[in-house]
């Protein structure tokens, strides 16, 4: 029991300790090595820099922290709606037939290098006119997107035997009303558990974002690269940083809170 | 399980195929087409470029005589084969460690947290910590071990790839945890038990009971932990040591480039990153059930 206390405090400490010096340098004003704090905190120095620079940074326009923040939401809503439109029938079939062919052949996406995708897909993009546009990176993240809420959504169907819609049929409801009344109802939770982890695959990422929105479609992971891209992490990079956490960590604590605790195991290939 | 009867003749097998074609509709053009066209024009096949070539092998002949691009391979193999080892490993003792304490949530959710951000705030706490200037190099200085930032092991930016295997480790132990959690949940631990009861160690319970048990979890985990590392981009791009690079980066290098014949050389690059990741990922699954027989 205590061993595995360790591993999980561990695992945690591992998690959250790198995360301190990004915290400690968005908050300094002079932070040279070797020193483990710095020698110039921000509020020591409130007659030059009435706000920590990284944040005044990172709060203001200039950072385009706003535009990607709602760039990622939106497109990650899109791409949420969408796959669940693309994967509900599928799941449903897959539910009741099971096809280890089909669900293979779904799970593709993950077994193929994003990279090799990407690279491929540009030039399809770019000849098809669709690079740079909202609609071609919002279809081109239901590759990455599709396998996981297939598998999620599978999951809830076979949750649902068909019994209970062709009870409600012999007891006289109409087909609207099986599904309104019953379907539906049961199925929400799982649906819920299957967009949340749609969107935040989505929300993740970079490789396809970055080459198909040819620079003109910022995110919140091409920000962060476009700014690690000099190699060295300044104060507003480690601002940026910490702020690129918030929406994952926002959505697990949702989550938490609103699923069953194992809700997204089976998304990942259990 | 309640399956539906399946309907005979022609309009049974439209009808069993009708709700996958949505799906069929975007995965087909969208992936398998990007693919095909890759391969077309790593061929020699790009009319819009005014090449019209195919089939013509010489890209392949160029790529695969170059010694770099071997060089190349053997990293992006090497960095993808070590870091799944390590998160398959320690996300293995995780998930143990998680179901052995259902009640500790906070500290679950936050060795959690990595599954949830993006690869890009890994890179931004490598630089963080295991940069020359960063935390472990001002630990190093405040022991007494280093008096200047230079003497601090370079663990960023070098071809023993580091920075990119921790960030790798970082990011997708938690995936393997979880995917090993359903796992051990869906198994019980009745076996375990008897085990114990027969008078078996932790050790051969763990070898003899817990890992086949876990197999199937530990096969379809690692190769999809196996099969994006081989893909990853912008981790070896930015913590890697420059060229010859890991094959995304060098394929995207070449793809980029103003000369036609780089981009075709390019796109064969892409294809050998396919057929070099699935004969790797076909090793590892036969390698698995070997190892592990069914039970």
């Amino acid at each position: 029991m205590t061993r595995h206390r360790v591993v999980l405090w561990l695992a945690a400490a591992l998690v959250a300790a790198p995360f301190a010096p990004l915290v400690v340098q968005s908050l300094a004003f002079r932070w040279a090595w070797p020193d483990l704090l710095p020698a110039t905190w921000w509020w020591e120095r409130r007659d030059v820099a009435p706000a920590p620079l990284a944040w005044d940074y990172v709060l203001s326009p200039y950072s385009r922290v706003g535009e990607a923040t709602l760039n990622t939401v939106g497109i990650g809503l899109a791409v949420t709606a969408l796959a669940l439109m693309v994967c509900l029938p599928a799941a449903r079939a897959l539910a009741r037939r099971p096809h280890p062919g089909l669900e293979a052949a779904v799970a593709l996406p993950l077994l193929v290098p994003e990279a090799a995708v990407a690279l491929a897909l540009t030039v399809l993009f770019v000849r098809a006119g669709l690079a740079g546009s909202y609609a071609g990176i919002v279809v081109a993240h239901l590759i990455p997107t599709l396998p996981y809420a297939t598998r999620l959504l599978t999951a809830v169907w076979r949750g649902l035997p068909p019994d209970f819609e062709e009870q409600a049929a012999l007891l006289g409801a109409t087909p609207a009303q099986v599904m309104t009344r019953v379907t539906l109802p049961m199925l929400l939770p799982g649906i819920l558990a299957a967009g949340l982890m749609t969107f935040l695959v989505s929300s993740n990422v970079f490789l396809l974002t970055f080459l198909l929105g040819q620079g003109s479609v910022v995110t919140l992971p091409t920000l962060l690269f476009a700014k690690l891209g000099g190699g060295a992490l300044d104060a507003s990079t480690a601002g940026i940083a910490l702020v690129v956490a918030l929406p994952g960590l926002a959505l697990m604590l949702l989550a938490d809170r609103l699923l069953p605790r194992d809700a997204w195991a089976k998304g990942f290939g259990a | 399980m309640i399956r539906e009867a399946p309907r005979g003749g022609l309009r049974g097998a439209l009808g069993a195929a009708l709700p996958f074609v949505p799906l069929g509709v975007v995965l087909g053009p969208l992936f398998g087409g990007a693919l095909l066209m890759a391969l077309a024009q790593s061929l020699g096949h790009a009319p819009w470029l005014g090449l019209r070539a195919f089939p013509d092998a010489s890209p392949y002949v160029a790529l695969w005589s170059d010694p770099a691009f071997w060089t190349s391979v053997g990293l992006t193999l090497w960095y993808a084969t070590v870091a799944t080892a390590l998160a398959l490993a320690l996300g293995l003792a995780l998930a143990l460690a998680m179901r052995a304490l259902p009640g500790a949530r906070a500290l679950a959710t936050v060795a959690r947290l990595p599954l949830v951000v993006p690869y890009a705030l890994g890179i931004a706490l490598a630089l963080a910590t295991m940069g020359q200037g960063g935390l472990l190099s001002r630990l190093a200085a405040a022991a007494g071990w280093i008096d200047d930032p230079g003497q601090f092991p370079r663990l960023l930016h070098t071809h023993a790839g580091w920075g990119i295997v921790a960030v790798y480790v970082w990011k997708q132990t938690p995936f393997a945890a979880l995917a090993l959690l359903a796992v051990l949940t869906g198994l019980g631990r009745e076996r375990e038990e008897a085990a114990a009861l027969l008078g078996a160690g932790r050790w051969t319970i763990l070898a003899r009971v817990v890992l086949p048990g876990v197999a199937p979890g530990l096969a379809s985990a690692g190769l999809i932990c196996f099969a994006f590392n081989m893909g990853a981009f912008e981790v070896p791009l930015l913590l890697g040591g420059g060229y010859p690079d890991t094959l995304p980066v060098l394929a995207w290098r070449d793809v980029s480039d103003a000369d036609l014949s780089r981009r075709l050389r390019g796109m064969a690059t892409v294809v050998s990153l396919v057929a070099i990741s699935a004969a790797a990922l076909w090793a590892w699954a036969r390698l698995l059930r070997r190892w592990m027989p069914p039970r």
